[in-house]
């Protein structure tokens, strides 16, 4: 196990490598604007524009270029300094994630917690009134693009311009760090949480019933319900078990892919996180922070996928590493 | 009561709400009077300001978050006006040597925030403050334009000479501009005028001017009535890009020597909102005034002007938007072409995929209202051209200036142009509306929608990249300067190779020699007349299409007052604005 992992980790540093390349390649070699020109006013004289250009580096050849940022990265971690605000990568991004941390594990949570119970109750009342209803809130759910949901749960719920105020659901830019008020904190996510989990949650559901269902009619749930246990033993030890590991899967790469950033959340709530900074970067043409919050983003993706798997032998007795 | 008596009292009544009214409006607008204190809330939607360096600082944002709140220029700008007022300046400026000699003398006592309370504002402070405006470490996009004509500039830009020559400060209080022909755009005032004259204290500023870009921004010494909020040793801790920006009052600040009141106690601006969300926000919410966007999303203004109508401020924004013709391009090459298009364009049609009149007025030419020699050349009216002074499509005369431009049918019939349009609403839909309009004159366009950013700098400012029409580009003058709209735009002498503004490439040295000649002009009353006369021929060749003049529409909660500036594109003046 122990060198499973240690390969694994390996493997770690070589995608990120991979990642910081096509990153580079796509943004630096084929940058969709040019940021010496945006940098130097509306009306620059090609001579400032140059000297921008040297300034940044910009003006060296691709292979330096990429050279400098991987030794600055490997040797001092410094993803360098944002061309918008001559502030360091670095400390733009550590700022910006615990408000991503916090939308991705609290709608982690719910998503979770919803999902998975839905999806048992759904599976074990298979046919039910129930079932019926939650499946088919699941597809809406699914359908619902999450902008659009997340403005209507405003509109309808934020206790600022809502129709229907609840007075502990805060409105957007009400995030503050949980460090400063963990009450508002918590009563300026739970919009977010919910909104962030509707579709993640419909899918699980979905996914865990059907896998449920598929469970339960396999010889050995009769094995375990013919040995008399209970019917709560038989679903959970046996059936949920087994059920459960490509919800496993599904959870540790889409808790990465949220750690890496919820633009669209994180847009329509107003929350500083990676994935605003990802887009205005975009905007912006900044390079080194488009390559420092791609790099957070793959970083969260493959570790939780590590973690996934390392889970998997854990949750399936099955499941060997050597 | 005796009929006298009743008249007397209705009289009284009439007159004192009268004055009630008058006095309501000299406040800045419908009702309620400027409370002093109190926190002002700003939503941003679009990133807020660009850089927190004065030397950099060129757009909206930029001065109306922290140019007109945290710093004194040498000259400000009262929100109402379009002359400039002296601000750290005692008054306008004296020019002598027929006009090539600039000497502005500055008011003493102004004192730095911390570190440097104890320290007044100097003129050799400007001087260095203009002169940084030309390192490349801090990115100036104006200095050119303005400043070029100061004796010494080109061997301070090359690095022959430490300072800039021209500039004198020979003493505390004094300042000496020399430049080598005369300059209008100093004489006034007007470029005097910009944030490059924010004073810069050398012996603190320099080092953080080293290196590739710099910092000094995030250790500037404020002037205005409002500071970042900082650590007092020099360290800015109250802005983290596109979060917050946290103005508190500066305790070095002399409210007897600035015409600014500065009502607040505090400013907090959020960034960055959903743009309906924000509006959404501040029109049910209090203390809210908008901050960095021109205009609410078109659904949002719909609604408020039904509901809310005295939550909205709609001004001219002393700017433009235009339609971009190549004249290096065939057929755009040629004047009637160009003309043709200008009459079969549906301007009413283009305005309404921004929101309607609401967000502006159809031009007739390309000066914008407010802008010098507007008047001059035609005011409203416009100069009259027939290709110009329709709203609709006028596909008859249209078809008249193809068969000009011997296109016998009427329509054009070569290979398609490429067309280079902005892919975000409500431009996108501008500019497709735009490609189905010339189709009547049988253009058909070669028709690529790319990020606003991409757009300028890969394509409709690149020369190279052969761009025959750009439907989304706009213009503002900058401190209501002619100049700044002409000669940027029109002048041959400006076409570079990235970065490149003038988009039609026009290079034709009648104009060029034209817009030199105006240029030295310094009397203000013959300056307008010559760059009128320039607007009604860049009007008459059809280089650009402009199609509306601009209004910005902002936004205020029920309890607050915001005063636009028309300096600032009718961006609300926070050092000017109140709670009711």
């Amino acid at each position: 196990m122990v060198r499973y992992i240690i390969r694994r980790l390996l493997w770690v540093v070589v995608l990120l490598f991979l990642v910081s390349f096509i990153t580079f390649l796509i943004f630096y070699a084929l940058p969709s604007a040019d940021p010496a020109t945006l940098r130097a006013g509306r009306s620059p004289n090609p001579q400032l524009v140059e000297q921008i250009r040297h300034n940044l580096g910009l003006d060296k050849s691709l292979p330096h270029q990429y050279f400098d940022y991987m030794k600055r990265l490997v040797l001092h971690f410094d993803f360098g300094y944002s061309y918008q605000n001559n502030i360091s990568v670095k400390q733009q991004i550590l700022d910006r994630l615990p408000a991503s941390i916090s939308v991705a594990i609290g709608s982690a949570i719910v998503f979770l917690i919803t999902g998975i119970g839905v999806g048992i109750i759904s599976a074990i009342r298979r046919r039910s009134l129930l079932d019926r209803a939650t499946m088919g809130l699941s597809l809406v759910s699914i359908s619902a693009p999450v902008y659009w949901l997340g403005l209507v749960s405003l509109y309808l719920f934020a206790s600022d311009i809502g129709k229907f105020p609840v007075p502990f659901l805060k409105g957007a830019g009400s995030y503050v760090p949980f460090s400063q008020d963990p009450s508002i904190w918590f009563q300026s996510l739970l919009l977010p949480w919910f909104v962030l989990a509707a579709s993640f949650s419909a899918l699980y559901a979905r996914l865990l019933r059907a896998n449920l269902i598929e469970t339960m009619s396999e010889d050995y749930i009769r094995t375990a319900r013919a040995k008399g246990l209970s019917e709560r033993r038989v679903v959970f030890r046996h059936g949920v078990r087994s059920a459960i590991n490509p919800i496993v899967t599904a959870a540790g790469l889409d808790l990465g892919v949220l750690l890496g950033g919820t633009i669209l959340v994180e847009t329509v709530f107003n929350i500083p996180g990676i994935g605003r900074l990802a887009y205005d970067s975009i905007q912006n043409s900044d390079l080194p922070m488009i390559q420092g919050t791609v790099l957070i983003g793959a970083l969260f993706i493959i570790v939780a996928n590590l973690i996934v798997d390392i889970m998997y032998a854990f949750l399936d007795p099955r499941v060997r590493y050597s | 009561m005796p009929i006298s008596r009743l008249k007397t009292s209705i009289a009284v009544v009439t007159a004192l709400a009268a004055v009630l009214l008058i006095a309501a409006c000299g406040g800045g607008g419908s009702g309620g009077e400027a409370k002093k204190g109190g926190t002002l809330k700003v939503l941003d939607t679009a990133g807020s300001i660009d850089s927190l360096d004065p030397g950099y600082w060129y757009y909206q944002s930029d001065y109306q978050e922290v140019g007109f709140t945290t710093q004194r220029w040498l000259y400000g700008w009262k929100p109402s006006e379009t002359k400039p007022t002296p601000d750290i300046a005692q008054a306008l400026p004296k020019q002598s040597n027929g006009g090539k000699t600039v000497t502005v003398k500055i008011k003493s006592g102004i004192k730095y925030s911390a570190p440097l309370q104890s320290r007044t504002v100097k003129a050799a402070d400007i001087k260095y403050a203009l002169e940084r405006c030309f390192l490349p470490q801090v990115g100036n996009g104006y200095a050119n334009l303005y400043y070029s004509d100061i004796k010494g500039v080109a061997a301070f830009k090359s690095g022959k000479a430490k300072e800039i020559s021209g500039i004198q400060a020979p003493d505390a209080q004094t300042l000496v501009i020399n430049t080598d022909k005369p300059a209008g755009v100093l004489t006034g005032g007007g470029a005097l005028g910009m944030p490059c004259t924010i004073p810069v204290p050398k012996d603190y500023a320099q080092k953080y001017d080293q290196g590739k870009q710099s910092t000094y921004g995030q250790h500037q010494v404020f002037t205005g009535p409002y500071m970042i909020q900082n650590d007092g040793k020099g360290k800015i801790t109250g802005y983290k890009p596109s979060q917050k920006l946290v103005l508190v009052r500066n305790p070095s600040w002399d409210k007897a020597s600035d015409f600014k009141p500065a009502y607040f106690d505090r400013i907090n601006i959020t960034c960055c909102s959903d743009a309906t969300v924000a509006a959404k926000q501040t029109l049910s919410g209090q203390n809210l005034l908008s901050g960095d966007y021109a205009a609410p999303p078109t659904p949002v203004l719909k609604q408020a002007l039904k509901r809310t109508k005295d939550q909205l401020s709609i001004t001219s924004s002393g700017g433009n938007r235009y339609i971009s013709l190549n004249t290096t391009v065939k057929p755009l090459d040629n004047v009637n072409v160009r003309r043709a298009i200008a009459a079969v364009i549906d301007k009413t049609a283009l305005r309404q995929t921004r929101g309607g009149p609401t967000l502006g007025t159809i031009s007739t030419h390309f000066f914008p209202p407010g802008a010098d020699g507007f008047e001059e050349g035609g005011g409203t009216k416009g100069p009259g051209f027939d290709f110009m002074s329709s709203e609709t499509s006028n596909v008859a005369l249209a078809k008249s200036y193809m068969k000009k431009a011997g296109y016998s049918s009427g329509k054009y019939n070569g290979p398609a142009l490429l067309t280079i349009a902005d892919n975000v609403s409500p431009a996108k839909e501008t500019a497709e509306a735009f490609q189905e309009q010339v189709k009547a004159i049988g253009l058909d366009l070669q028709f690529r929608e790319v990020p606003h950013a991409t757009m300028l700098t890969k394509f409709c400012q690149v020369p190279k990249a052969k761009v025959a029409i750009c439907p989304n580009l706009g213009w503002g003058a900058d401190f209501f300067s002619a100049q700044s709209l002409i000669a940027p735009l029109f002048s041959g002498e400006n076409i570079v190779p990235s970065g490149n503004v003038n988009t039609a490439q026009v290079n034709d040295p009648q104009l060029n020699a034209k817009i030199n000649a105006a240029k030295q002009v310094t009397d203000p009353t013959k300056a307008a007349k010559a760059w009128a006369e320039l607007d009604k021929d860049v009007t008459s060749q059809a280089y650009f299409i402009p199609w509306l003049w601009d209004n910005n529409v902002s936004l205020e909660s029920s309890n607050a007052k915001g005063v636009p500036s028309k300096f600032n594109s009718g961006a609300f003046d926070y050092a000017f604005s109140a709670l009711k």
